[in-house]
């Protein structure tokens, strides 16, 4: 079976607009939690979130050079994030358009970023607005469709917060398969009120920058953002440059509760021993694992457990998320990069917020910028539903 | 080939528990909704905390898991699934000017509920996924399962699809020009030309396996493209037969999601008109309506047709050629712009 390489990669985050910026500020410990300052909600100045530095109608005018009044921002993150990866790929327009060329997204937001819209037309007050085809999930993928004029398999996935993790290893399937030869995947999410109220309802969102693993955290900041990546099959390389190998993953369900991991955190641990073993490594291969780590009660925990049962030595570890703050549907894209860049360069990226360990797992993450010699990297996403899944990056 | 086994449907039509294609019911106020079985499997408690999508998704998928109750992954195609919790949460925000909410709309809001659902009432950890892309979800499930069954030959896997029209969609969608806007009958969706068709539902649930043995149908292949240029799709469709054709032969059937809509009588036309004289050709959306995992309602029809050795006469536009129906190929498309074939066949 011919192994999958990553050859380009984008991104935009509350840390930066693009994967060398996001670098940038993860080595320097650079947080984008903070106040909001551009999208309208009732929280603003209450809960820190990690809002992409830009209004959305500078988005529009770095994409489209003007406003485009259709494209909602969860689209316009997603067309920067993949217009990086494609130009980083060096895809030609004949590979963009060719029917060998799939796409898949994800999302859990797609357009209900706009809520008062919405709410004007799913409650039929009055005549339409102009955004009545692009609330759904695959309004996302369809604007990248468009844009970059896909012709070959499409798909949008929502599995919670692990929407991106699958979109990377469906995609991955794909080329296995021979439905395609490469495949841009990742995903994309933007603030919004349905978010941030929801997660709010169920007390998970925290009134502090996130504590991801610490004894005394106290829940997670809602982020937004979007990445992509372009893989490709290594005969199709031909000397050309690609960052990782994508070597395995795994995809599990926890079966426990709609909203919570189970305590000792099963599916977790069996994504994470799917992804071992789909790779052919050893747990003892794996140099460090870029964690769920949201920063709540339950996560950290669970998922702290589940690392000490595959592991005999939990290898390092940190939650980026006390970068980004949590971008759910995009999360698992936004953390693949940063543990490709992780190996690419052979540095880790630290935890911030975190004092004490808890006391149960007594695990501590890492918790400043080191260079480190490096393989192998795991990285985890759960979600609502139960849907865990896990991705192994590995150097070229 | 991937094969099909104990597939269930729950739709505007009589199908499920009882199947009864010769008689159609007919649509209400322009919307075709299903008919929504009892569903004795699922405890009170736990159904009325149920959207009406992850509802029927459940019901439908009780009888399979009856007789697989650990299928080795849950694949589910939904493109709106969790819309009326969604919007429900949605108004509560701006009602309530984001003060202080329940959460319970917001957990059921999320398009995974219908496949976690089921995992979480079978305690079922294998592979779990939600594909939502629109008018093409299902089709994405089914590709998927092809490739599981290919990596694991031995596995089976539950496949469905859930979609409902929720006050919601239907308003959003009805302002987008979607639907008819005079009054019309599901039986007459094809004697006038207008803009707009009916809106539909449904949840179709299959368990899929490498097994022919008892099997209800194959999937042989499944092709998909976005386009809105008619001559793309006949060069797609072109390619489609020859993969998987003889030269000369046919499908002994031609289904396709023509849906009243005038719109999308270029595609069908062109679809049709490259198959030969003898291929007839039968229509599905008067009985479903028109939603985006419709082309799992015209699978289970296949199925029907399969396993009775006819095609129900109110199917039937074009007559064709009589001998027996071993392969048939959906054409679906979804508002113009997402357009798939599937070709399934008789064991």
């Amino acid at each position: 079976m011919s192994r999958i390489f990553i050859t380009g990669m984008g991104l935009i985050s509350a840390i930066g607009d693009s994967v060398e910026e996001n670098r940038i500020s993860l080595q320097h410990g650079r947080s984008g939690i903070g106040d909001i300052q551009f999208y309208q909600t009732a929280h603003a100045g209450k809960l820190p979130s990690a809002e992409v530095k830009y209004s959305t109608e500078e988005l529009n005018k770095k994409i489209f050079g003007r406003r485009n009044p259709t494209i909602t921002r969860t689209s316009l993150l997603a067309l920067h994030a993949a217009g990086e990866a494609i130009e980083d790929s060096g895809l030609t327009k004949e590979a963009i358009h060719s029917p060998d060329t799939a796409l898949v997204g994800a999302t859990t937001v797609g357009g209900m970023c706009l809520t008062d819209e919405l709410y004007h037309d799913a409650n039929a007050k009055g005549g339409g607005t102009p955004y009545l085809s692009s609330y759904d999930y695959a309004s996302v993928t369809m604007a990248m469709q468009e844009r970059f004029g896909i012709s070959g398999e499409i798909s949008t996935i929502n599995t919670a917060c692990s929407s991106s993790a699958n979109s990377i290893l469906y995609g991955a399937r794909l080329i296995r398969h021979g439905f395609a030869r490469r495949v841009i995947v990742g995903g994309a999410e933007s603030l919004a009120k349905f978010t941030i109220n929801g997660f709010n309802a169920l007390n998970i969102l925290s009134s502090k920058p996130c504590a991801p693993f610490d004894r005394d955290r106290s829940g997670l900041n809602l982020g937004e953002g979007a990445a992509f990546l372009v893989l490709e099959r290594e005969e199709d390389l031909k000397g050309k440059k690609s960052y990782a190998i994508l070597s395995g993953f795994g995809n599990k369900n926890d079966a426990y509760h709609p909203s919570s991991n189970s305590p000792e955190g099963l599916g977790p641990f069996l994504s994470m021993k799917e992804a071992l073993e789909s790779s052919g490594l050893n747990e003892r291969d794996i140099n460090y694992i870029n964690a769920h780590g949201t920063g709540t009660e339950n996560n950290d925990e669970t998922e702290s457990r589940a690392m000490i049962r595959l592991f005999e030595k939990v290898p390092p570890f940190s939650s980026t998320k006390s970068f980004t703050g949590h971008t759910l549907g995009a999360a698992g894209a936004v953390e693949a990069v940063y543990s490709i860049l992780s190996l690419v360069h052979q540095e880790l990226y630290p935890s911030l917020s975190f004092q004490n360990p808890i006391p149960e797992t007594g695990l501590i993450p890492v918790l400043q910028f080191i260079k480190k010699p490096m393989q192998h990297i795991m990285s985890n996403s759960f979600g609502f539903g139960g849907n865990c899944s896990t991705l192994i990056f590995s150097k070229t | 080939m991937a094969y099909f086994h104990l597939p269930v449907c729950i739709s505007p039509q009589n199908s499920f528990p009882e199947v009864d294609l010769y008689q159609i019911r007919e649509s209400k106020n322009n919307l075709l909704e299903v008919m929504e079985p009892a569903y004795p499997g699922i405890p009170a408690a736990a159904r009325r905390r149920m959207g009406k999508s992850v509802r029927m998704a459940v019901g439908a998928a009780l009888p399979i898991l009856e007789k697989f109750p650990q299928p080795d992954g849950i694949i589910i195609a939904t493109a709106n699934g969790g819309m009326e919790d969604c919007i429900k949460f949605l108004n509560q925000i701006v009602e309530y000017n984001e003060g202080l909410l329940t959460p319970a709309n917001f957990v059921q809001s999320t398009s995974n509920a219908a496949a976690s659902q089921i995992a979480l009432v079978t305690k079922n950890h294998n592979y779990n996924i939600t594909h939502v892309h629109r008018g093409l979800a299902f089709e994405n499930a089914l590709m998927d399962t092809m490739m599981l069954l290919k990596e694991n030959k031995d596995a089976g896997y539950l496949l469905g699809s859930t979609d409902v029209i929720s006050a919601y969609n239907y308003n959003i969608d009805r302002n987008a020009g979607c639907f008819r806007d005079e009054l019309i009958l599901n039986t007459h969706l094809f004697q006038s030309k207008a803009k707009g068709t009916i809106p539909g539902e449904g949840a179709f649930m299959v368990m899929m396996n490498n097994q022919k043995m008892g099997a209800s149908a194959g999937l042989n292949s499944v092709k998909t493209i976005h386009s809105i240029d008619p001559l793309t799709i006949l060069k797609t469709l072109e390619k489609f037969l020859s993969e998987n054709f003889m030269p000369g032969e046919w499908p002994d059937l031609l289904l396709t999601g023509e849906d009243g809509d005038e719109r999308l009588l270029p595609y069908i036309d062109i679809v049709e008109s490259s198959m030969d004289k003898c291929v007839p050709v039968a229509r599905f959306k008067h009985f479903c309506g028109d939603y985006c995992t419709a082309s799992s309602f015209a699978c289970w029809i296949s199925m029907q047709i399969f396993e009775t050795g006819t095609i129900p006469e109110l199917l039937i536009k074009k007559r064709g050629a009589t001998k027996p129906v071993r392969k048939i190929l959906i054409y679906n498309n979804f508002r113009g712009a997402q357009h798939a074939f599937i070709l399934v066949s008789a064991v």
